[in-house]
């Protein structure tokens, strides 16, 4: 993540992230879910914090999902079904349930059907919000697979050309492993920075840059200032000189495998807080030998994060590994979150009756 | 296509697809294709200068086919075969056959696959060229899937922050159908600019656009300039700030479910040497096929009526102008430049071939 997105020192305060993961847990537990998918969910949202994906982590999600718990958006004991079935793939109606459980769950699917058959793929819909996509498609690499997640929206982002919002900013996640190397984890969403980057950068009052945002009626903000009131999300890419239509296009598409293909969902015939998801499993051993394609894989990230780095810049990375280097920083030195969301955490297990997030 | 990667006005001869079919699988028969190989690869570009995209037609591709024939570099008769087989997957070596006529084959045996299965995909090393990747993704469409495809191999882009090209602009291609709308066709390199889109800008005589290239050490040129003749496309998003980890990011991806996953190429591997992967998902697998085109309809209208942003008349999706486009270039002719005319000219006179009927 670009610097100007992460919390401040001086308002930083460092939680261990086994300290984390247990408020964590115990909050959605506190929701209502059974403890397995309490655990999981939190594994999801806290591995967010773990690789520095602040705005899929703690500090934005949290108090949405208890806020949505809380107005029944969430179904905390979700009785999810598979409705149409073969051997390569499945769709399942989720019951209102958290994506952060059902997605993993729906992996676990794809995985058993990918040992069977190479492949498996799960289209899933009347789902929720289902955090950072990587960590459903990374639940893959340790049965040695590629793992593969999107997950659908509703309109927030402006089409090329358009001046009203029709599409998700909706993400696609790939996960690869590796042999030595850490594995190739990337996850990108289709506009050119996440919806909730906005927030963070809101929160933290850094400048907006150009072409991350569109006026209201749709031009690309091309210059630096501060945030507008009303901002359209722009589709990667920024201009269509530039190649906006791509991040179009990999919205529509993230769409139509996980809205459409589900249940006909998109824009606005998709409830805000319904989601739509995509999870998909390749098995390796199904197209080539697994230890010759994981020495194929360390010998081509080798190759690209030793490229030379261009004028102003020390080293060239690969996606994955600056996040995993992440991980292992604060795995160590702990998750910085800002001092405004340690609050909400105490007046939040207060109210609940739960421990205080602890400060080891 | 931008308008300014168009033929200008004054230098375009208008050739009919039939004509321009007849000329180019004749030209595939004279340097030693099968006449299925030569069918299937002159359907490939046809449809891609029909469909409006010149930079993978028969102006820049036809003659490096011919020669890459004749220095012995593509196999005019490949036999290519499966090297691992399951259910829904396979590895294919393509024995250095041209992509043009192997992948379409091979999308075939996915499109079995996902009758069987639900989904069916294969991964192909030792390959050639691939032209237009749309082509192959959209043969899956009339089977009710939804198609994919990627092409990968070369390196003529820097990873974001790099100063050494490492990967190539490997684009990804999805088709979907709709019922009565055109069908949702995104065929994007993972570059600003696809790699011969370059070249037909130098042709054209015109200046850089802002953010499509870097200078020879990887510097993003943002200005307008005579395009420097060491250059290097840079990745969709052009700075690490507007998103090139995501144009890099998705390279990798097609480079490993192509090269990394077939037979392990990537960088420099066997200059010219192209890997591929194509996909089919069955959509009866997954939902009822008439309930989603009719969602893929409303979908695509509800996109290209978008009230346009200041400046603009329209609003598109992707595949939608390219359907027009053929619409137009099936009654109007393939506008090609009078340079590619002439060349058309002098290779059937060398073939004792018919010269391309205007």
């Amino acid at each position: 993540m670009l610097e100007h997105f992460h919390v401040p020192e001086k308002d930083r305060v460092m939680i261990h992230h086994q300290d984390l993961l247990k408020t964590t847990s115990d909050i959605f537990e506190a929701m209502g879910m059974p403890y397995e998918d309490a655990e999981l969910a939190a594994d999801a949202l806290v591995t967010a914090d773990r690789r520095g994906c602040e705005t899929h982590g703690v500090s934005n999600m949290l108090r949405a999902y208890v806020q949505a718990f809380s107005k029944g958006n969430i179904n905390p004991t979700p009785k999810w079904k598979i409705t149409r079935e073969t051997s390569a793939v499945a769709t399942i109606d989720a019951d209102k349930g958290h994506g952060l459980v059902i997605c993993p769950r729906a992996m676990d699917i794809a995985i058993e059907k990918a040992k069977k058959v190479g492949i498996g793929a799960v289209t899933i819909h009347n789902s929720t919000h289902a955090g950072m996509m990587a960590y459903h498609a990374m639940r893959a690499m340790p049965h040695d697979m590629i793992g593969y997640a999107i997950t659908g929206g509703g309109a927030v982002m402006v089409p090329t050309y358009g001046a009203e919002p029709r599409v998700g900013a909706v993400p696609h996640a790939w996960a690869v492993p590796a042999n030595k190397m850490p594995p190739f984890v990337l996850d990108i969403s289709s506009s050119s920075v996440a919806a909730n980057k906005i927030n963070l950068l809101r929160r933290t009052g850094a400048p907006l840059l150009p072409g991350l945002l569109a006026d209201e009626d749709g031009t690309p903000l091309m210059e630096v200032g501060p945030v507008p009131d009303v901002t359209r999300l722009l589709p990667w890419g920024s201009t269509r000189d530039l190649g906006s239509h791509k991040g179009y296009g990999m919205a529509v598409i993230g769409q139509v495998f996980s809205g459409i293909l589900s249940a006909g969902l998109f824009g606005i015939s998709n409830p805000p807080g319904n989601g739509s998801q995509f999870v998909a499993a390749f098995s390796i051993d199904a197209f080539r030998d697994v230890a010759d394609f994981k020495n194929s894989m360390d010998e081509f990230l080798t190759y690209l994060a030793s490229t030379p780095p261009a004028r102003g810049h020390d080293r060239v990375y690969y996606a994955g590994l600056p996040e995993h280097e992440e991980t292992e920083i604060r795995d160590k030195d702990g998750i910085p979150l800002h001092r405004e969301v340690v609050e909400w955490f105490d007046t939040t297990t207060d109210k609940l009756k739960l421990d205080r997030l602890g400060r080891t | 296509m931008l308008e300014h990667f168009h033929v200008a006005k004054e230098d375009e001869v208008r050739i009919m697809p039939d004509a321009l079919r007849k000329t180019v699988n004749e030209l595939f028969l004279k340097i030693g294709f099968s006449e299925q190989d030569a069918w299937q690869s002159t359907d490939v570009l046809l449809l891609s200068d029909t469909r409006g995209v010149d930079t993978h037609g028969v102006s820049n591709m036809m003659r490096r086919y011919i020669s890459g024939v004749a220095e012995g570099f593509i196999n005019p008769t490949p036999k290519w075969t499966i090297t691992r087989e399951t259910a829904t997957t396979a590895n294919v070596d393509c024995d250095r056959g041209l992509g043009i006529a192997v992948i379409p084959q091979v999308m075939k045996l996915a499109i079995e696959k996902a009758r069987e299965t639900g989904i069916g995909a294969i991964t192909m090393g030792n390959g050639r060229h691939a032209g237009m990747i749309a082509y192959h993704a959209m043969m899956a469409l009339p089977h009710d899937m939804i198609g994919y495809a990627i092409t990968a191999g070369g390196q003529s882009m820097p990873p974001t922050f790099g100063a050494e090209p490492r990967l190539a602009p490997n684009p990804h291609a999805w088709a979907v159908p709709g019922d009565k709308e055109p069908p949702f066709v995104l065929d994007i390199s993972s570059s600003s600019v696809a790699a011969n889109k370059i070249e037909l800008l130098r042709r054209m005589k015109s200046l850089t656009i802002p953010g499509i290239m870097a200078e020879a050490d990887g510097t993003p040129i943002m200005d307008e300039r005579e395009i420097p003749p060491d250059n290097i496309v840079l990745p969709n998003g052009a700075t690490r700030e507007l998103g090139s980890h995501k144009g890099y990011g998705l390279s990798a991806v097609a480079q490993i479910f192509a090269g990394i996953l077939s037979d392990g190429a990537f960088g420099p591997y066997e200059g010219g040497h192209m890997s591929h992967f194509v996909a089919a998902y069955s959509i009866e697998a997954f939902t009822d096929v008439q309930r989603f085109k009719e969602s893929m309809d409303d979908f695509m209208k509800y996109l290209r009526e978008t009230p346009p942003a200041p400046g603009h008349d329209r609003v598109y999706y992707a595949g939608l102008p390219e359907h027009e486009e053929s619409i137009d270039r099936h009654e109007r002719g393939i506008p090609l430049h009078h340079e590619v005319v002439e060349w058309f000219d002098s290779a059937t006179e060398e073939f004792n071939l018919t010269p391309l009927e205007r």
